[in-house]
Formats: structure tokens, C-alpha cells, sequence
């Protein structure tokens, strides 16, 4: 009884294009392969290069021996491993290892008195019986051995036929293809956490330089930026506008909302009486001095408009700009709200902390005047679920 | 032989596959699946050796190390860690077992330790 394997080869593939989870695919191919050739339990050894020997990852099966998924795991100087990898057994065929091929080995052996392989081909059965493996197909990719298939005795006893180790190879080869998938995923998924890191790191960096210009205010970024995103946080939870790149972004843009102080006189930024009115021209250009200096950063629009109109009100008495209402960009008002907070909170070189209450009701007063009412009522919420 | 060894895991095919690895020594063994069983069956069968999972529902690895340490303070007893959590490595060893083997289980490591705990000793 001859089968045709190919339509169920061509339908796997098909549904493997789609998977990307190593372990999901996995299991597909175990499923493919219980279905076609009906055997007591199949399983799969997977290497894995950070560690550097071969897990079981999956093992199927009702009737035969089911191995825990990721219970196990074999060196590669395992006899499974080595009847594939070991170039001086090349005198065995290696494409594929038949439980039942090596008691003919071993009598192989045993005649020309090799009695190292003797020992080895018993290790291997042992091994074999131990997994109750029949069979075992190799996956490689050039030369590295990347995972083993093995199969368990067939329903019903018999042999493995030349077309179904044909079928199973195909399978093996999947397998490589499944590994290097999720290798080259991973790969890439920590390239782009490591940018991202180097792209926040260099942000902080900045922010950094900043605070060390105007001494009054150390600790001021850190803690406006924890501000806004706990307001962002509330306010997420009603508009959708507030989504995890809108976060991102506010988090940036805290971190230098005040990054144009770097083009003040430090004489002025850290003056201890009154500023008179030509010195405040000075501090009122910082928005615009920060939204100049990050412009060439294209990357950065959306961030830029939460640096260039931080200090605007929502009554359009605010400036650089001059905007009202909700023409002020969302991040823009959610760090003004934050930054009023901290600077009412912090001593100042003109004037005294106020307490975190007192501030609060301050916050309340200019609701509608000075800030966004929306972004207020999340900060009164923040506040009063003691997160501020 | 009257050496009967306890495997204790609350995931069974762990249980199976370690008496099934066992078997192979000729090692007669009894399936705990959790601590409370692991406790009862203790207390009734003569057990030489356990193998015991640390991490279970109910009453974890530690806590039954503990109490059958406290019944018995020969009772020779090996942990099964999930990780290479040290925490508890560290803690287990404290509290008085003899090894432990970590997930996944080298099996040459695991027949190592047959040898040297079980066979020979």
C-alpha cells in the first residue's frame, strides 16, 4: 500500500509560512507526521546555540512514552548526536539512524574487531531504548546538526518504508527552517531593543546636560517625565489618542522640555532675586531655542511640538506661540501640567516650595485658565490615588 | 531489591519519564503528584531515596524536604529545581537534601547521579 505524501507535505508548508513561533511549528510538523505514519509517539531534540546542547521540546503521542516538553536535554557528545555529526562514522549512513540497523552494525563491528565502535553502537541502542526511539532523521543546516527528529515503534509493529524516511527528511528540513526563523526573529528583535536603549540612553544623556547647567533644578526632568506619564497613563484609559507610541513620545519629549536652556545665560537661570523684564524675554526663548535645536531630528515631530509649547495655557496666554484650548498639542499641555507641578513643589532660588496640597489646589484654580481641563482632572485622579 | 525510590513531581509525565528512566536500572519506584501525596505515601511505604520537585501547587518541595527531614533525618532526598534557581539550590541544601538536578535533566548528569547515590550507595 503505496501513499502519496506530497499533498500533505505541499499543506504543511503551506500553514508554516505562517507561523513563527518555533515551538507552534513545531507541533505542526509533529501533527503532520502523526497522521501520515502512524507510529506510538514522535518527538523532536532542537539545539540550542546559547546553550550549546539539544532540549526536547515537544513529544507526542498517546500510546508510547511521552517525555515532558523541555524536561531533557543531550550534550553533544551524546551517541545520538555523534552517529550524525562524527565524520569517522561515515562508514554508517547517516541520513538516517533505524533502531533495528544496529544490531547489523554491531556484527559489523564485532567482525573486524573494531571493538571502539562496539562500544559506541551500544551506547546508541541504549539511547534509543531509552527515548523508545526506532527512528531518528537528522535536520542539518550545512553542517551543524540543528535538531533531530525520532519517532517511536509503529502502531501495529512493521518497518519504516523508503518513502516515508523520504517524507520524514522533508519534515527534518522544515525544522531547520522553523529554527532559523525564530534564531533570525530573536536576532532582530534584540537589535532593535538594543537601538532603542542607545536612542533613550543618548536622550538622557542630553537631559543630563541641562540640569547640570542649571543647578536649582536637579532632579526636575526625572521627575516631570514620571509626572506625565502617570498622567498619560489615566488619560489612556479613556482617549484612545493616548496610545503606547503617544507614551514614547512623551516620555522624549519630558525628558527635554527644557533642553533650549542650554542657549540661556546661566546668570539668569540661576539668578537668586526677580527677573527683569529683558532677562524673562530670554527664559520665555527656551521652547523655541529646544524646538530649533531638535528640528533637524526629523524622527522627531511629534516630540518637538511637546518641547515648543509646553509653556503655553490653555486661555492663549501662554507663549511662545500663543495657542488656545485644544490647538495646544496634547503632549504639549501634559507636560505643562507636570512641570508647573514639580516647579511649585521644588525650592527655587526666588521662592519656597509650596506643599504638595497647596500646589494641587493651584493646579485646580487655573483648570480651564492655565491648563487643559482634561489633563487636570487625570492629574487630581493620579493625585488622590496617591500615585503623585 | 527493597529499594523503593519516591518520585515526586505534580506534572505526571515527569514522574513517568524518570520511573521509566529508572526502570532501566531495575530501580522499583512509587508516583507522587503532589506534596500532600508525597507525605502520605511516605509515611506508609519504606522509601530509601527521594526525587522531589520543588515547584508544586499546594505544599511545595521545600516544605515536604522539611517535614520528612523532620520524620526522618536520614532520609535521603534529591530536588528537582526548574532553573538554575540558586535560591532555592542554596535553601534545599540547607535544609538538608543530599542534590539536586536541574530542568532540563542532563540524563548522563541523572545516570551520574544514580550511580553515585543510589547503586553505589
Amino acid at each position: 500500500m503505496k501513499r502519496d505524501y506530497r499533498h500533505d507535505l505541499e499543506k504543511t508548508a503551506r500553514q508554516m509560512i505562517l507561523v513563527h513561533r518555533v515551538d507552534t511549528l513545531i507541533r505542526l510538523i509533529l501533527r503532520t507526521i502523526m497522521r501520515n505514519i502512524r507510529v506510538k509517539h514522535a518527538g523532536i531534540f532542537l539545539y540550542d546555540k546559547y546553550k550549546d546542547e539539544y532540549v526536547i521540546r515537544v513529544s507526542k503521542g498517546k500510546r508510547g512514552i511521552k517525555i515532558p516538553e523541555g524536561f531533557a536535554k543531550i550534550k553533544k557528545n551524546n551517541p545520538l548526536i555523534r552517529y550524525f555529526t562524527d565524520k569517522e562514522l561515515s562508514s554508517f549512513d547517516q541520513d538516517f539512524l533505524l533502531y533495528n540497523r544496529i544490531n547489523y552494525y554491531l556484527k559489523y563491528s564485532r567482525s573486524r574487531g573494531r571493538n571502539d565502535l562496539v562500544g559506541f553502537l551500544e551506547d546508541l541502542k541504549d539511547q534509543l531504548s531509552l527515548f523508545q526511539a526506532k527512528a531518528c532523521i537528522p535536520g542539518f543546516f550545512r553542517n551543524d546538526l540543528m535538531g533531530i527528529l525520532f519517532l517511536g515503534a509503529k502502531e501495529g509493529g512493521g518497518v519504516f518504508r523508503p518513502e516515508e524516511l523520504g517524507f520524514l527528511s522533508v519534515l527534518a528540513s522544515d525544522v531547520v527552517m522553523a529554527i532559523r526563523n525564530a534564531w533570525l526573529f530573536e536576532d532582530l528583535n534584540k537589535q532593535l531593543d538594543k537601538n532603542k536603549k542607545l536612542f533613550l540612553n543618548t536622550v538622557i544623556a542630553f537631559a543630563t546636560a541641562i540640569e547640570a547647567k542649571d543647578k536649582y533644578t536637579s532632579g526636575h526632568t526625572e521627575r516631570v517625565v514620571k509626572y506625565s506619564l502617570i498622567i498619560a497613563n489615566i488619560l489612556g484609559k479613556t482617549y484612545p489618542q493616548v496610545s503606547s507610541e503617544f507614551v514614547e513620545n512623551l516620555r522624549i519629549a519630558a525628558l527635554l522640555h527644557d533642553i533650549g536652556k542650554i542657549g540661556i545665560p546661566e546668570e539668569i537661570l540661576n539668578k537668586k532675586s526677580i527677573l527683569n523684564d529683558d532677562e524673562r524675554k530670554f527664559i520665555f526663548k527656551h521652547p523655541l531655542i529646544g524646538a530649533n535645536i531638535l528640528n533637524p531630528i526629523g524622527e522627531f515631530k511629534d516630540i518637538i511640538v511637546g518641547v515648543k509649547y509646553h509653556h503655553e495655557r490653555y486661555d492663549g496666554k501662554g507663549y511662545p506661540s500663543h495657542l488656545k484650548g485644544e490647538e495646544i498639542p496634547l503632549i504639549a499641555a501634559i507636560i505643562a501640567v507636570a512641570d508647573s507641578y514639580d516647579a511649585m513643589t521644588s525650592d527655587r532660588p526666588y521662592k519656597k516650595a509650596l506643599s504638595k496640597e497647596d500646589a494641587l489646589k493651584e493646579i485646580k484654580r487655573n483648570s480651564g485658565k492655565q491648563f487643559n481641563p482634561r489633563v487636570v482632572e487625570a492629574f487630581i485622579k493620579a493625585f488622590k490615588g496617591n500615585k503623585i | 531489591m527493597d529499594k523503593r525510590i519516591l518520585l515526586v513531581d505534580d506534572e505526571v509525565e515527569v514522574v513517568n519519564f524518570l520511573a521509566h528512566f529508572l526502570r532501566r536500572f531495575k530501580i522499583p519506584t512509587i508516583k507522587a503528584t503532589s506534596g500532600e501525596d508525597a507525605l502520605c505515601i511516605y509515611n506508609k511505604e519504606s522509601i530509601s531515596f527521594v526525587f522531589l520537585d520543588i515547584q508544586m501547587g499546594g505544599i511545595d518541595g521545600l516544605t515536604v524536604l522539611q517535614r520528612i527531614k523532620a520524620k526522618n533525618p536520614d532520609a535521603k532526598i534529591i530536588m528537582i529545581t526548574g532553573k538554575a534557581d540558586t535560591e532555592h539550590q542554596d535553601k534545599a541544601k540547607e535544609l538538608g537534601a543530599i542534590d539536586y538536578i536541574v530542568k532540563p535533566l542532563d540524563l548522563t548528569d541523572l545516570k551520574e547521579k544514580i550511580d553515585k547515590h543510589i547503586l553505589q550507595g
